[in-house]
């Protein structure tokens, strides 16, 4: 019995389909496009952030410890360091080591300080801080209780850097917050109104089976199923058109020798992201059809 | 079985029913006559809850249409069969699939489906053409479709609003010779029309309206 009822739906909402089929393949192709709008500010979003996240596990935090302090001294910021959660690993860098290394780097600068007579790079403790601590406002509150620590010098870490890359991410956050509410509506109006155009099409069925006692849900299925269909066909297309612009995009990328090894770096969505995105389009399907359909197959005329 | 108490309907300030009291049998056979825009067709929607009346009360079977729910208008309906005079057969759908649309609302199993459609379709002598679209069938044919979908699911009672519009006087004949097969079962017949054919071959209670009024009733032809 409700499983004849359910094929009656199905048949009814493949037949909504296949009766506006033009409207049906329109609708779809908007929405896609509605989408893959989204779909790229996502995309930008998700790469940016994942950048930003592999940017902040290779900076470092230079703590410089005062000049002539005395060993225990050194040893006591050393077993500070080492004993604060936040801090994954640190080395410890002479003050002969540091000119050592500068003198490699900067071979050409390096007779400027053979001028100065003595050696004025400060000893430091390289500190790479743990995963949950490289945030920017996660470093710099651990920047500014480091400096308190006595015998600490200066505490350095590219603090702008890292504060205008989480800007960046907080700011696409945003746009595609803001961008994806929009377009969700959009997609939302599109659906509704190629449901609407269905609804005006079978209007006379609708009115038939309101007046042989169908109810209002046993009349809106059909409709329903309709809109998602919409909404799941075209968040689908919408990640196949993005999927083939990004590859698109990689290749270009990779082909360009001064982006060498950025085209490795960019990610598309996981399956699973993907799996949610689709969800997304089905329930954004339903709400247009559910937005025209509020009104049909009610008792009353 | 049906009461209607002072019952008042009006369209923009515009009465289309006034003040119409009447009262009608389990098991009769009523004509409604009238003119055009007599109220004849507003009686019937306030009949299957399409319309709610702005005044008074009807009741069916005891229960007042006023107090029924959303979702108790389907209900009501599914014990009612509705002809129309335009027929409103689905296209794209066979006649078999025209007819089994009222069980298949209410959720009849596919035997009972099968078994009650063939004996709709047997009573108005169109079960051999089960399998055809309504554009293959005369408009006679399509009006005795509409009436085996009205009496498939056994309803209390069959409202037909002017549904021999559309037919010459021999197919009227044919058709008031169903209606009438089906009232001798017990279903319960009100009929719309200003067709004077109809009256003529009907002998039954006549209530006539026009502006909205009852102007007769009680009206037997013999």
């Amino acid at each position: 019995m409700l499983v004849r009822r359910l094929l009656y739906l199905l048949r009814e909402a493949v037949a909504n389909v296949l009766t506006n089929r033009t409207t049906t393949i329109v609708a779809v192709a908007t929405t896609a496009f509605t989408f893959a709008c989204v779909g790229v500010f996502l995309l930008l979003y998700v790469n940016l952030k994942a950048m930003a996240a592999s940017l902040e596990q290779d900076i470092q935090v230079m703590v410089y410890v005062q000049d002539d302090l005395p060993d225990s001294a050194r040893g006591e910021i050393e077993v500070q360091l080492r004993a604060d959660r936040a801090v994954r690993s640190l080395s410890y860098v002479s003050k002969e080591r540091a000119l050592a290394d500068f003198q490699a780097q900067f071979p050409s600068e390096s007779r400027l300080l053979q001028g100065l007579g003595q050696n004025p790079l400060p000893a430091s403790f390289v500190v790479t801080l743990a995963a949950d601590s490289r945030s920017a406002e996660a470093m710099r509150r651990w920047a500014t209780r480091t400096q308190l620590i006595p015998g600490v010098g200066q505490v350095q870490y590219n603090q702008e850097w890292v504060e205008a890359l989480a800007g960046i991410v907080r700011y696409i956050e945003v746009a595609a917050i803001i961008v994806g509410v929009i377009l969700s509506a959009a997609s939302v109006t599109i659906i509704a109104n190629t449901i609407r155009l269905a609804l005006y099409s079978r209007r006379e069925e609708i009115e038939i089976l309101g007046l042989i006692g169908a109810s209002s849900t046993f009349i809106r299925v059909p409709y329903l199923l309709e809109g998602a269909a919409l909404g799941l066909c075209g968040s689908a297309l919408s990640l196949v058109i993005l999927k083939a612009g990004f590859e698109l995009f990689r290749h270009e990328i990779h082909s360009a020798t001064r982006f060498l090894g950025v085209d490795t770096l960019l990610t598309f969505f996981s399956f699973e992201m993907c799996a949610v995105l689709i969800c997304v389009g089905l329930f954004l399907g339903c709400a247009g059809s559910f937005l025209s359909l509020l009104h049909v197959g009610e008792g009353r005329a | 079985m049906i009461q209607l108490f002072h019952v008042s309907k009006y369209y923009d300030r515009r009465p289309a029913l006034s003040d119409v009291t009447l009262e009608i049998e389990k098991g009769e056979f009523v004509l409604l006559m009238g003119p055009s825009g007599a109220g004849k067709s507003t009686l019937l929607k306030l009949l299957i809850g399409a319309e709610r009346p702005e005044e008074g009360q009807i009741l069916i079977q005891g229960r007042s249409l006023s107090k029924l729910r959303a979702w108790e208008i389907p209900v009501l309906r599914r014990k009612v069969g509705i002809v129309l005079q335009d027929f409103r057969l689905l296209p794209k759908k066979t006649v078999f699939d025209n007819v089994s649309l009222p069980l298949l609302v209410q959720g009849a199993s596919t035997p009972d489906i099968r078994r009650k459609v063939a004996e709709a379709l047997r009573s108005v002598g169109l079960d051999h053409k089960k399998d055809l679209f309504p554009s293959g069938l005369s408009t006679g044919e399509q009006q005795r479709v509409c009436i085996a979908r009205a009496i498939v699911n056994g309803p209390i009672m069959l409202l037909a609003d002017e549904p021999t519009g559309n037919l010459d006087p021999d197919l009227t004949s044919e058709i008031i010779e169903l209606f009438k097969a089906i009232n001798a079962r017990g279903t319960t017949i009100i009929v719309a029309t200003h067709d004077p054919n109809v009256l003529a071959q009907v002998n039954r209670r006549v209530i006539t309206l026009d502006h909205g009024k009852v102007v007769s009733r009680e009206q037997v032809c013999s």
